[in-house]
């Protein structure tokens, strides 16, 4: 790409949430969710083969349409009650729609479809910054609006997304598809847990993004796609490969792991809430998504493929570092122990 | 926007010189639709904005373009421009003479006095509410008008962006 036009896009893709974050007034915050579409959609067709293309078109569209939908209710909202405060915002018309809105830019189940085929069509680390930083500002606009958004709708995205994520990702052989599907039940846990307690969201966002961010830079590093090609990828990195799995069942919610710290307190506010059948039922519906990563774990650490006994490690000819993995893959393993302290830096 | 409005004004007036003084139709054409631009945003000021739409609209958009060029396909094919001596000429005539007996008419018998009288003020270079927020936009809204710029910029970059290739001007596959 262009230098210039390189560097404005990333400065925008930057600016994009930053913009979003930052405002009280619906204009603002429309303005900043546009500006890291547009920002993202070049990135996204970056390769230009007719796949990436087709990925740029889709999440351009589901991602304008959404946009519409959030101005739509917050000019209903400014009709009604005459003022943009993204806080107080009272019209129950406009919070449905503002809801629905934000569910398609997050691609939470129904309108999920769009976040794998996007995930699969563009290369590694787009991928990355799309399940990770484009999913900021939809979720601060979520946190502003909290106190007026309706609870019985909220649970019935978030079990869905649970749902689906985790019954979608049961047959898929393609890493970056399976990520998506990932991506599709950690919001569905976020989105239960929004308006009973917005902190328990952000911490979920949080250790969400810091094992996705981990995972993903793992599958750039050994540059697989495929759990097949994961059976004979671990000779690249044998000690990583340990890390691997342990990222894993993290991502999948086990104890002793980060993973397991986000759940345990969602389940306990939704039981203190009294939301007993929600919370069985969102415990049960992760079952499925641990079935997909353990499979994933079982391709690339736990088993071997069929092959002479003694394996060496590849040859390296280029040095392939991420250095950011190392303390993303730390934190992703190790911060329950820490859960007091986090609460309290939330 | 006062200096807007007192442009708006001048530009009408310095266009229909233009029109009246033309040596040929070519730039008689060039100034007539320049200054139906002008007067619809006089019309603007003074509170006509529906029928200033209706204007440029309908008469610019409309009949002018088919009667001027229908005009201007009889013009000669060595068109004589304003800055030759019979272009400064009849330029200088008519803003000294025509116009200037006109104001010194109006100042002398006329009983409004200068300025406009809208619906809700008066007077020489008003500024009218809905008007008058575009200046807001440069003052108390800067930083959105930054941020509404870089939006601009970065859409014409992606879309450069998007269709670089060999078939400039599409989203292409290859």
């Amino acid at each position: 790409m262009n230098p210039h036009a390189s560097m404005i896009i990333t400065l925008s893709l930057i600016m994009g949430p930053l913009i979003t974050i930052s405002s009280n007034h619906w204009i603002l915050a429309w303005t900043g969710l546009e500006i890291s579409t547009l920002a993202i959609t070049p990135l996204i067709a970056k390769q230009h083969h007719p796949r990436a293309i087709e990925a740029t078109i889709k999440y351009f569209l589901t991602q304008a349409t959404a946009s519409t939908l959030i101005l739509s209710s917050s000019i209903i909202n400014a009709w009604t009650l005459g003022q943009w405060d993204i806080t107080q915002m009272s019209n129950n018309t406009s919070c449905a729609i503002l809801t629905t809105a934000l569910a398609i830019k997050l691609g939470l189940a129904p309108f999920h479809f769009w976040l794998p085929e996007v995930l699969q069509g563009t290369s590694t680390t787009t991928a990355l910054i799309l399940t990770t930083w484009q999913k900021l500002a939809p979720l601060s606009l979520l946190v502003m609006t909290t106190q007026s958004l309706n609870t019985p709708l909220l649970l019935l995205l978030g079990l869905m997304s649970t749902l689906v994520g985790g019954w979608g990702g049961l047959n898929q052989p393609q890493l970056r598809k399976i990520m998506a599907f990932s991506s599709i039940a950690h919001l569905g846990w976020m989105i239960t847990i929004i308006t009973f307690s917005p902190k328990l969201m952000l911490l979920t966002f949080y250790t969400y993004i810091t094992m996705t961010t981990a995972m993903f830079l793992m599958i750039k590093l050994l540059e697989t796609n495929k759990i097949s090609m994961m059976m004979t990828s671990w000779t690249k990195l044998p000690t990583l490969n340990t890390i691997m799995i342990l990222i894993l069942m993290s991502l999948a919610g086990l104890p002793p792991l980060t993973g397991f710290m986000p759940k345990w307190l969602i389940l306990q506010e939704l039981t203190k809430q009294h939301m007993f059948i929600i919370a069985t039922m969102m415990a049960l519906l992760s079952l499925l998504s641990l079935f997909f990563y353990l499979r994933i774990s079982y391709c690339a650490t736990i088993t071997l493929p069929p092959n002479s006994t003694n394996y060496l490690q590849q040859w390296r000819h280029k040095t392939n570092q991420k250095p950011y993995l190392a303390p993303m893959a730390t934190l992703s393993i190790t911060l329950l122990p820490i859960t007091p302290t986090l609460l309290t830096l939330l | 926007m006062m200096y807007f409005m007192f442009l708006f004004g001048f530009c009408f007036v310095f266009w229909m010189v233009g029109v009246s003084c033309n040596p040929s139709p070519y730039y008689g054409v060039l100034s007539l639709i320049l200054g139906a631009a002008s007067g619809c945003g006089v019309l603007v000021s003074v509170g006509g904005s529906f029928v200033s739409l209706v204007l440029f609209l309908i008469y610019l958009g409309g009949m002018l373009v088919i009667f001027a060029y229908s005009a201007a396909l009889v013009a000669e094919p060595y068109p004589i421009g304003w800055g030759s001596l019979w272009g400064v000429v009849y330029m200088v005539v008519y803003v000294l003479v025509i116009i200037g007996l006109v104001v010194i008419g109006h100042w002398l018998w006329g009983t409004e006095g200068f300025g406009h009288i809208t619906v809700d003020a008066g007077g020489l270079c008003v500024v009218r509410l809905d008007f008058s927020g575009v200046s807001w936009f440069y003052y108390l809204g800067n930083v959105i008008f930054l941020i509404a710029g870089w939006g601009l910029l970065l859409t014409l970059f992606v879309v450069l962006e998007l269709v670089r290739g060999l078939s400039r001007g599409v989203l292409r596959a290859i």
